[in-house]
């Protein structure tokens, strides 16, 4: 025990961090089908650290102190044999003897071995078989270390919700649909884009919620660029476009702290702070942006990357390059085409090229009559247009249709402007 | 001053996140923080859960336990020094884990003048 050490030694999330870390660790010689034992050893462990730190004296190493309780945990139930399915197959010989049970939880448990966990609990957890929405959820409770209750929590639903969600991506864990592996070769790249499409869904989440509690907003935002991270720190999974939505999520996140005002309103990017960005994530999505460079290819992240780092690069909304930028909206639409897409189109048209032209792009889209964001923009144009009356109109089917508090204070400080 | 032991019962940690785990240890350890600074936190072990019992006229009667109940089992103390129980019991009104259902037993150590 190091006598000095007191709280503020502590790692920020360490628990949270290192529980993910060791959900993934023990699966690797544990097999999937016990991630429910598994998680009732981390979760143990975790209680017999607190109980034993909180008189004050931390260990010098927390996390080694950590993994060493949960693989003697591990070792002894795998002995007492109990509530184990299955062990992972490349280590069923574990179970021969005492030496190569605890051997291979050593091995496992070496720096690098526990990333290379973490990225095959990824690849598990967004295996295609398993419905988007239940492999952020699961995602999050795995690697992450949320608690139901909290990712209830940062998605605004219920505990029942995200349990549903869980229990079918487990499900397909206990029929042993999804192996444990980093997929190789051709498998790889179809592999790598639902991974990646999940991690850009949980920073979504984080970026364009509307909970009312900012560090949660934030947290699945980080939380989605550590994942990344790992990603593109992997000699097998940093492809440009894994660098590509890397660099895109630090330009987005380098806005957060510039996104919301003192009363946690919205704060369109036209009146953010541009002071308030934040530097070192925009240098390092100009930096993820140039890894992404090489070897050659397009996809949706580079795209949207290069659309974030030209507003990064502007001094001012008004002195922005909004012709590359709709150029490269155009380049998007091709790729990805959909009303969203189209919307953000539209929009850097009315910049580019004059309210005529948006106005001609946003009334060939369909399906986002119910989008609060489409019918503000709309009302923006015909504002912009001088026909006050359906500017009117427009602000006001928006005010009716969103539920956020903020983008209501928004329109109505945009219908007071109306006069 | 006297010297006081607070003595924890019960408040596990079952139903916590990890990251609801690590606040809770930022109370216990502002707590002692502030026990430290006024030169009244003395010392404090953790107890695991789990024990024997001796028992009988020769102690032969070793028996696994406390089998108590959840809300009975000591999970660890404080040595602390204090004027008095209103003080000892004011510092105790610190203990984090109240709201995980678990309550302190304040005892005066007794000193032994000669």
């Amino acid at each position: 025990m190091g006598e000095n050490k007191d709280i503020h030694s502590l790692v920020d999330h360490l628990f949270r961090h290192e529980s993910g870390k060791m959900v993934a660790t023990l699966t690797r010689v544990m097999g999937l089908n016990n991630l429910e034992a598994i998680q009732d050893i981390v979760q143990d462990t975790l209680v017999t650290a607190l109980n034993t730190w909180r008189n004050g004296q931390l260990p010098d190493n927390p996390a080694a102190w950590l993994y060493r309780v949960a693989r003697n945990r591990a070792i002894d139930l795998i002995r007492r044999g109990q509530r184990f399915k299955e062990i992972a197959p490349e280590y069923a010989y574990t179970l021969q003897s005492d030496f190569a049970l605890s051997s291979a939880f050593h091995h496992v448990f070496l720096e690098s071995e526990i990333t290379d966990s973490q990225l095959r609990m990824i690849f598990a957890c967004c295996h295609p078989s398993i419905p988007m929405e239940s492999q952020v959820a699961l995602t999050l409770k795995t690697l992450g270390g949320l608690s139901t209750s909290e990712i209830a929590h940062a998605f605004l639903t219920n505990e029942e919700t995200i349990n549903k969600r869980i229990y079918r991506a487990k499900e397909k864990f206990r029929n042993q649909d999804v192996h444990l592996h980093i997929p190789q070769g051709e498998e790889l790249s179809d592999r790598l884009d639902s991974v990646l499409k999940s991690i850009y869904l949980l920073f979504s989440e984080g970026y364009h919620s509307s909970h009312p509690s900012h560090v949660i907003r934030e947290d699945l935002c980080h939380e989605a660029m550590r994942l990344c991270l790992l990603l593109a720190e992997h000699p097998q999974t940093n492809l440009p476009r894994t660098y590509a939505l890397m660099s895109l999520m630090c330009f987005q996140a380098s806005r957060l702290s510039a996104r919301l005002d003192d009363n946690g309103h919205i704060v369109l990017m036209k009146y953010q702070d541009r002071e308030r960005w934040f530097r070192p994530l925009i240098e390092k999505g100009h930096y993820f942006l140039r890894r992404a460079s090489e070897p050659f290819e397009v996809s949706t992240y580079h795209l949207e990357a290069i659309i974030a780092s030209i507003h990064a690069s502007a001094s001012s909304f008004e002195s922005t390059d909004w012709k590359s930028i709709y150029g490269f909206y155009e380049k998007l639409n091709l790729y990805q085409p959909n009303p969203v897409v189209a919307l953000n189109k539209a929009i850097a048209a009315g910049y580019a090229l004059g309210y005529e032209t948006a106005l001609q792009e946003i009334s060939a889209i369909d399906g986002l009559y119910g989008n609060p964001v489409y019918q503000v923009s709309l009302g923006e144009i015909y504002h912009k247009l001088g026909q006050m009356d359906l500017a009117r109109k427009h602000y006001e089917i928006a005010l009716n249709i969103t539920a956020s508090e903020a983008v209501r204070q928004l329109i109505q400080n945009k219908l007071s402007d109306l006069g | 001053m006297e010297k006081f032991m607070l003595i924890f019962h019960g408040g596990a940690y079952d139903g916590l996140s990890p990251e609801e785990m690590q606040q809770r240890m930022g109370l216990w350890f502002t707590w002692i923080e502030k026990l430290n600074k006024t030169q009244q936190y003395v010392t404090g072990e953790p107890l695991l859960p789990g024990g024997r019992d001796v028992k009988g006229p020769n102690g032969q009667a070793v028996t696994d336990g406390p089998y108590t109940e959840g809300s009975e089992i000591v999970g660890g103390f404080f040595l602390i020094k204090a004027k008095d129980y209103d003080e000892a019991v004011t510092i105790s009104k610190d203990y984090p884990d109240f709201d995980m259902g678990g309550y302190v037993q304040v005892r005066q150590v007794m000193k032994m003048d000669m």
